[in-house]
């Protein structure tokens, strides 16, 4: 695909704002009725997903240069899908979510790359992860942990860590957590441990799209060495990932985050979570979970006409409108949790504010990325929660860092913490 | 005077660095606008570029930025959500400073005993919806939607929707008001300009408001309204709305207190009386003519789709064609949604006996689908928040809206039949979504209280298919024609038609109103805009006409 | 003067130009205190073309004009000319109703149309008009809407200017630009009608709200020659209830909640002695009504109109009932001392002679102003603090209180009455009149019908809109013809 091909979605563009807001059916306050970071911080119009894609179709026809605002506008957004959501409320025809990564791409692909990024993507290419760190580091999560090695052995399912919890040893326990209980419950699983590569995810969202494709397929190579089927995560980035890029790249396999697995087992009864955990908490739905954690659904096909001029697709397009994110399974295992009090934020599920750490902001626009993560601690604090429990260790990442920032108390936990303290 | 970087360092002196640009990609975003491409050359979505986007924090700035374009004789156009062609720069020729006013966006003080709000421009109506709502309370949600801003429809633009018959319109709301006039005054209407409060909007005396806006606003062309009150009326429902459904097909449990009708009517002249008795008889919360606006052939089809999340509009090519399907729509060519709200529920139970009794005389009837549980829920969340408006673009993401002569129900029922008849017409090329005619929506009464209404035919075309834009074009014209041969006069496609006028017909036109409020509005310019920084959608006379009266 | 009397004599003939002279002393003065000064003519026109050839001659001769609907008493100072060698143009003698309209529950009538002459009217098609508390029977129609004179009703009062529709007017520069939906067509209503229209959406035409620029205005913008008004159905069914207590503050949030529920048709809060002074058949009456009246009454009208008008009264009975048990109070069906009936009778009818204000001593002045509910008791104690340090005895002092635009705003009125051929009431009258507006206007009373000596101390404190005010007049009526010297022109 390239930008081009999303022209007629600029031209149909009505230009509604609905992009800007969380689903107006679900606005509860004043205070938390916004749905998109980028133009709640950055303000001028240019920075909503209507004001990239008039800024792409700008670009096309040569009303402009690509001038550093014009790379701010791209880069500076977390491609959190709030838009996308939004507008597909009373539009089956537009994909501005899927527009906004092609005017990545295409800026990318034209030299047009943000100073910032590069030092990240240099670690990427060398050191496969995101975090600008030694790959050697990365795995001492399972150390001590007896369990196949992938690279060596075979096995139907395997654990995929995520660079984010590997490297950030604050975060560590979250796949460590989550290994014991795939062990515990008697999976036959494996990890790659220190060979882990990032899954590319984050490149791909900053626009690097060859360097997604390559890595992409080194790993879909490496499971289908090991005889991989299904491929579990507690990072919501890497199941966001595995489960709507890789199929395009050839991947196979059943991908499944953590949450849903031990939503599993809690139901078929194989793990009991009996110890109370007495805390008042509440749920932030990841972007990459949620909203953009829906199936995936192969198609190829085109656009057609009835009605004389009505947009429909042949054979029918599916719709990613965040309507089959992941957002029980998450609250199931946490409302199995005996003493656990969850009270929900105004934001949730298809409507959650983001986190602030995706789509390459973190690395590139610091204080954009903090702001948006203190926007929804500040919205955990409005419910009387004392801790905001996540399923994606950037958000968790995220979430520390604002809360250190504003010195707060707020706790910031995993999914998988909890479930480890109620086993 | 063309602009300068003088004038632009004056500007950011006044917001920093960080509120203004002249990126030209940047202006782009300002300039791209719905329905540009029906009075753009080529079709472009983009109308002028402004030569700097602007963004004040407080009235201050405002009021300073205002005196800066008075010095250097730049337009001023500001907008809060900045949705239509006519919201930015409107002529290639003149210099326009776009001001966004999306960092005054507080929600100042909500008085719940005397039931007012103060609100700046960027405050939507959904939030401020969703605050009052806590406290028992609502707002009149314009036609547009919840996305839109109150204070620009109150102030500057029309102000009515589907609650305005039993909430009032948003003029009828409109309480004290701060406006920066385009001389960079600041005045304060009513009770607040004697620094009494934002309780009035009236006086003292006659009512400087008058100058602001009539049956519709200034449009941006006369100054920037920064803050303003407006009256709320009462909400017998729960503090928050308690969503349930899939995206998009949300719903609101109806309490027991409310009902969510579809009402059907065999004929237009039943269709008016059956208007009269529900003004006689004060029931409904909301009052409109909604679903129809997808087309007398499709309306029903499109519905039923929408409501099941796991379709599309793939669907409704088969659905269309369903007998069952094809039975509602012929139930539903001549009908419209009623809302009604009880205070109690001995209230609510009367209203229900008052409607079927006023059914009975018309010959009127519920229609039975719509007002099945899951269609009924929708319905009564549609009107509740008006957060789906814009399905008005949902076939190809153009919508135009024509007709809409206001008046009683009995005129506007005269031009049903013909804004219908043109429509089959123009949707026969195919270069519009056969919606089928009519596909005409409009509120039970724009004015509060009941007695005037008016019907807005929906118009949906490709703006990205150029012969799709050219034909919409036509049907504009087409529909301008139409109704001036039967007596009517142009409707409100001639509005967005004028956008792209030339000074000198746009002249022409107003000369031939039969009375001389565009004189008046060129009088009222030069007193209040001296400098002539306010842009022509503050529509006038030239001053030549003064002087060969 | 002999040429001015020519012409006008030409526009409206001979019987229709009255030279000043004692027998029309009504015309220089009025129950206020401002100054009286004698017009020289008296012009009485018939229709639109006479009123707009006075306009225009006033234009050329630079004739101060005075317009007048309602016959004596007038009460504000509004109609006795400001400056001298004025004309008065009494538009009684326009006093048709031009048409009613029962299915779109409109009628259109011209300024000398009084409450009298149109109720019954109405009511022969089953309408009536909201009306201000018992309007004296000269009462103009037109001239108690343009001067947003508070109705009774305020479930109806949309906005501020309701009933008031649409108007003709010709503005003081002789032009003739209607209001409203009406001047955005030709000037025939009859080809109006013909086509559909009727007068009822108010705003515009165009962009300017030009009703906004009359109403309030005190006939210093242009004349009106005919107003559209909306009509109510009339009741089949029409009760009153009372809630009395000794405390406004207890009726202060029932009344609120009252407004916000759209409960009742008529709601209007008095103290005793206005009810008294309303309900009162003579001096003696009054005094013992006084007495025997509870201290505050919020009188409310249920009516049940259209279909099942029982039920409906019913049904609102029922709920207002529920609301004031909510608030601890008791919804009572009488009053001590009046009947049911009485009460009714007298709210939804003109006032009886004489003029209800005058029964008791002859004479009343009256202060009023808009502002919230919850302001009123403290407005209230201000004016018997200002009483008492004036030695006017507080407890003759009439209160009124009437919820408009649907509870928001209150119009707030003190009667004080006094006996005019007693030197020494008129002149504490006088002073108490004074220092109370003084007193309230600076503790936030908001003066928006800034009459007589109201007028500076209002405008003085909105600099930007007394300039914005002199802009839109000098437009309309640049050089000053139209009833100079008022407001803050």
């Amino acid at each position: 695909m390239a930008l081009e091909d999303y022209r007629a979605d600029v031209l149909r563009c009505s230009r509604c704002s609905y992009c800007k807001w969380i689903p107006f059916d679900h606005v509860k306050s004043w205070r938390f009725a916004k749905g998109c970071p980028s133009i709640d911080y950055n303000k001028f119009q240019s920075y909503s997903a209507a004001g990239r894609l008039v800024t792409g179709l700008s670009l096309m026809d040569g009303r402009c240069d690509v001038t550093d605002r014009v790379i701010d506008v791209a880069f500076k957004c977390q491609l959190c899908g709030s838009c996308d959501v939004a507008c597909k409320v009373c539009r089956y025809d537009m994909e501005p979510l899927l527009a906004l990564h092609e005017l990545r791409f295409k800026l990318v692909e034209e030299g047009h790359t943000l100073p910032q990024n590069t030092p990240v993507m240099e670690g990427f290419r060398k050191e496969h992860n995101m975090l600008m760190k030694p790959k050697g580091q990365g795995g001492k999560w399972a150390d001590g942990l007896k369990v196949k090695d992938l690279s060596k052995e075979k096995a139907e399912v395997a654990f995929h860590a995520g660079c984010r919890s590997s490297y950030d040893r604050d975060l560590a326990q979250v796949p460590s957590v989550s290994a014991s209980i795939l062990q515990k419950a008697g999976v036959d699983f494996g990890i790659l441990g220190k060979a882990e590569t990032c899954c590319g995810g984050r490149a791909f969202h900053m626009g690097y799209r060859a360097d997604f494709t390559s890595a992409a397929k080194h790993t879909v190579k490496t499971w289908t060495n090991a005889g991989v089927k299904t491929v579990v995560t507690p990072c919501a980035d890497c199941f966001h990932t595995f489960r709507r890029l890789y199929p395009e790249v050839g991947s196979q396999v059943e991908v499944l985050h953590m949450v849903e697995f031990v939503d599993r087992l809690v139901k078929q009864g194989k793990i009991k979570l009996s110890r109370p955990v007495t805390m008042k908490i509440t749920y932030h739905d990841p972007c990459h979970l949620g909203r953009q954690g829906e199936p995936y659904v192969p198609w190829k096909g085109k656009e057609r006409k009835i009605f004389g001029q009505a947009v429909v697709y042949d054979p029918p397009r599916p719709r990613y409108n965040g309507a089959k994110g992941v957002y029980e399974p998450p609250r199931n295992v946490l409302k199995a949790i005996p003493g656990l009090e969850l009270v929900e934020m105004e934001r949730i599920k298809e409507a959650s504010w983001c986190c602030g750490a995706g789509g390459g902001v973190r690395e590139a626009y610091p204080e954009f990325s903090s702001w948006t993560a203190g926007e929804r601690i500040e919205e955990a604090m409005s419910t009387g929660a004392e801790a905001i429990v996540s399923a994606c260790p950037w958000c968790e990442r995220n979430f520390m860092d604002a809360v250190n920032a504003i010195g707060g108390t707020m706790k910031v936990f995993d999914v998988m913490d909890l479930v480890q303290q109620a086993i | 005077m063309a602009f300068s970087k003088e004038a632009y360092r004056a500007l950011e002196d006044i917001v920093g660095p960080d509120n203004i640009s002249d990126d030209p990609a940047l202006l782009d975003t300002y300039a791209f606008q719905y329905l540009a491409e029906t009075v753009r050359p080529n079709h472009s979505r983009y109308m002028p570029r402004p030569v700097a986007a602007i963004m004040p924090c407080t009235t201050e700035e405002v009021q300073a930025i205002v005196k800066v374009c008075n010095r250097y004789r730049i337009k001023v156009k500001a907008y809060s959500t900045g949705w239509y062609h006519f919201v930015g720069a409107i002529k290639p020729e003149d210099d326009t400073v776009q001001l966004d006013l999306r960092r005054m966006d507080r929600i100042l003080e909500i008085d719940e005993k005397n039931m007012f709000a103060v609100i700046e421009p960027y405050v939507i109506c959904a939030q401020l919806q969703a605050e009052v709502m806590k406290l028992g309370l609502n707002i009149n949600i314009i036609g547009a939607g919840a996305s839109t801003s109150i204070l620009a429809s109150a102030t500057s633009l029309a102000g009515w929707g589907p609650s305005t018959f039993w909430m009032g319109s948003n003029p009828d709301n409109l309480l004290g008001v701060e406006w920066v006039t385009p001389a960079g005054d600041i005045v304060r209407t009513g009770s607040l300009g004697s620094g009494d409060g934002w309780f009035c909007g009236e006086g003292p005396g006659p009512s400087v408001r008058g100058v602001m806006r009539g049956n519709f606003g200034a449009l941006g062309g006369l100054g920037v309204f920064t803050k303003c009150a407006i009256k709320l009326v009462h909400w017998p429902g729960s503090s928050q709305l308690d969503i349930t459904g899939t995206i998009p097909a949300y719903r609101l449990p109806l309490q027991e207190n409310f009902r969510a009708y579809t009402i059907a009517i065999p004929t237009w002249d039943a269709w008016a009386d059956c208007f009269y008795k529900i003004y006689d008889n004060e029931i409904g919360y909301v009052f409109h003519r909604q679903f129809n606006l997808a087309g007398a052939d499709l309306a029903g089809a499109f519905w039923l789709m929408y409501i099941d999340p796991t379709k599309t509009l793939n669907d409704v090519e088969q659905m269309v064609k369903q007998p069952e399907i094809k039975k509602l729509t012929d139930e539903l060519r001549i009908s419209f949604q009623l809302i009604l709200a009880g205070r109690s529920v001995r209230d609510i139970e009367l209203q229900d006996k008052i409607l079927d009794q006023i059914l009975a005389e018309v010959g009127g009837w519920k229609v039975k689908r719509f007002c099945e549980q899951d269609m009924a829920e929708f319905t009564n969340l549609y009107f509740a928040r008006m957060g789906h408006k814009h399905l008005n673009f949902v076939w190809v993401g153009g919508y135009m809206g024509s007709w809409m002569q206001g008046g009683t129900p009995d005129y506007v029922k005269g031009y049903q039949p013909i804004a219908a008849a043109q429509l089959a017409r123009d949707q026969k090329s195919g270069l519009l979504v056969q919606s089928g005619g009519d596909a005409l929506m409009g509120c039970g009464s724009g004015v509060a209280g009941g007695g005037h209404m008016a019907l807005e035919q929906f118009v949906c075309y490709d703006p990205a298919d150029h012969d799709s834009v050219d034909t919409v074009i036509k049907d504009m014209h087409g529909a301008t024609a139409d109704a001036v041969a039967h007596g009517y006069p142009p409707g409100k496609e001639a509005l967005y038609l004028s956008v792209g006028m030339k000074d000198e017909d746009l002249y022409a036109a107003r000369r031939r109103a039969p009375q001389p409020f565009f004189r008046y509005q060129w009088k009222i310019k030069q007193a209040f805009d001296p400098n002539d920084v306010g842009d022509r959608m503050y529509m006038t006379l030239p001053p030549e006409d003064e002087t060969t009266d | 003067m002999d040429n001015k009397k020519k012409t006008l004599i030409g526009i409206v003939g001979k019987e229709n130009v009255l030279e000043y002279q004692k027998s029309l002393e009504t015309y220089a003065r009025d129950q206020s205190f401002v100054l009286p000064i004698e017009p020289w003519f008296v012009v009485r026109p018939k229709n639109m073309e006479e009123v707009q050839a006075i306009v225009k001659w006033a234009n050329e001769s630079t004739t101060p004009l005075v317009p007048m609907s309602s016959g004596a008493p007038h009460f504000h100072g509004d109609t006795v000319p400001s400056v001298p060698e004025a004309t008065l143009v009494d538009l009684s003698r326009m006093s048709a109703i031009r048409r009613i309209d029962r299915r779109n529950r409109m009628a259109v009538i011209e300024p000398g149309v009084t409450y009298s002459q149109l109720q019954p009217e109405l009511a022969k098609e089953g309408l009536r008009l909201t009306t201000p508390l018992l309007p004296r029977r000269t009462k103009s129609v037109i001239a108690s809407l343009l001067e947003r004179q508070p109705t009774i009703i305020p479930r109806y009062q949309y906005s501020m200017t309701e009933p008031l529709r649409n108007l003709g007017v010709v503005w003081g520069n002789g032009d003739i630009l209607y209001t409203g939906e009406a001047g955005g067509s030709v000037y025939s209503l009859e080809d109006q009608w013909k086509a559909g229209g009727r007068q009822v959406d108010p705003k515009g035409p165009g962009q300017t709200d030009y009703l906004r620029f009359v109403t309030g205005a005190q006939g210093t913008m242009g004349i009106v020659v005919w107003a559209s008004v909306k009509c109510e159905l009339l009741p089949d069914v029409h009760k009153v209830f009372f809630i009395a207590t000794e405390k406004l503050e207890a009726l202060i949030e029932f009344s609120q909640r009252l407004q916000r529920l759209r409960l009742g048709d008529e709601v209007l809060l008095l103290n005793n002695s206005q009810l008294a002074n309303i309900l009162g058949k003579g001096i003696d009456h009054i005094i013992t009504l006084r007495g025997a009246l509870p201290h505050w009454v919020l009188i409310m009208g249920v009516a049940g109109r259209a279909l099942f008008p029982e039920e409906k009264a019913a049904v609102q009975e029922k709920d207002i009932s529920d609301l004031a048990q909510y608030f601890g109070l008791k919804l009572l069906s009488a009053i001590p001392g009046v009947t049911n009936r009485e009460v009714l009778d007298t709210l939804i009818n003109p006032s009886g002679e004489p003029y209800w204000k005058f029964k008791y001593k002859g004479g009343c002045q009256d202060i009023f102003f808009l502002t919230t509910l919850d302001k009123t008791p403290q407005f209230i104690k201000t004016m018997y603090s200002v009483a008492e340090t004036l030695k006017y005895q507080a407890s003759e002092i009439g209160i009124y209180i009437q919820p408009q635009h649907q509870g928001v705003e209150h119009h707030c009125e003190f009667s004080l009455p006094f006996d005019p051929e007693d030197w020494k009431e008129v002149t504490r009258v006088k002073e108490l009149y004074c220092k109370a507006s003084e007193e309230l206007i600076g503790q936030g009373a908001y003066f928006s019908r800034p009459y007589g000596m109201w007028a500076n101390m209002v405008y003085n404190r909105d600099v930007q809109g007394t300039i914005a005010l002199r802009k839109i007049k000098q437009i309309f009526d640049p050089k000053n013809v139209m009833n100079p010297g008022k407001l803050c022109f």
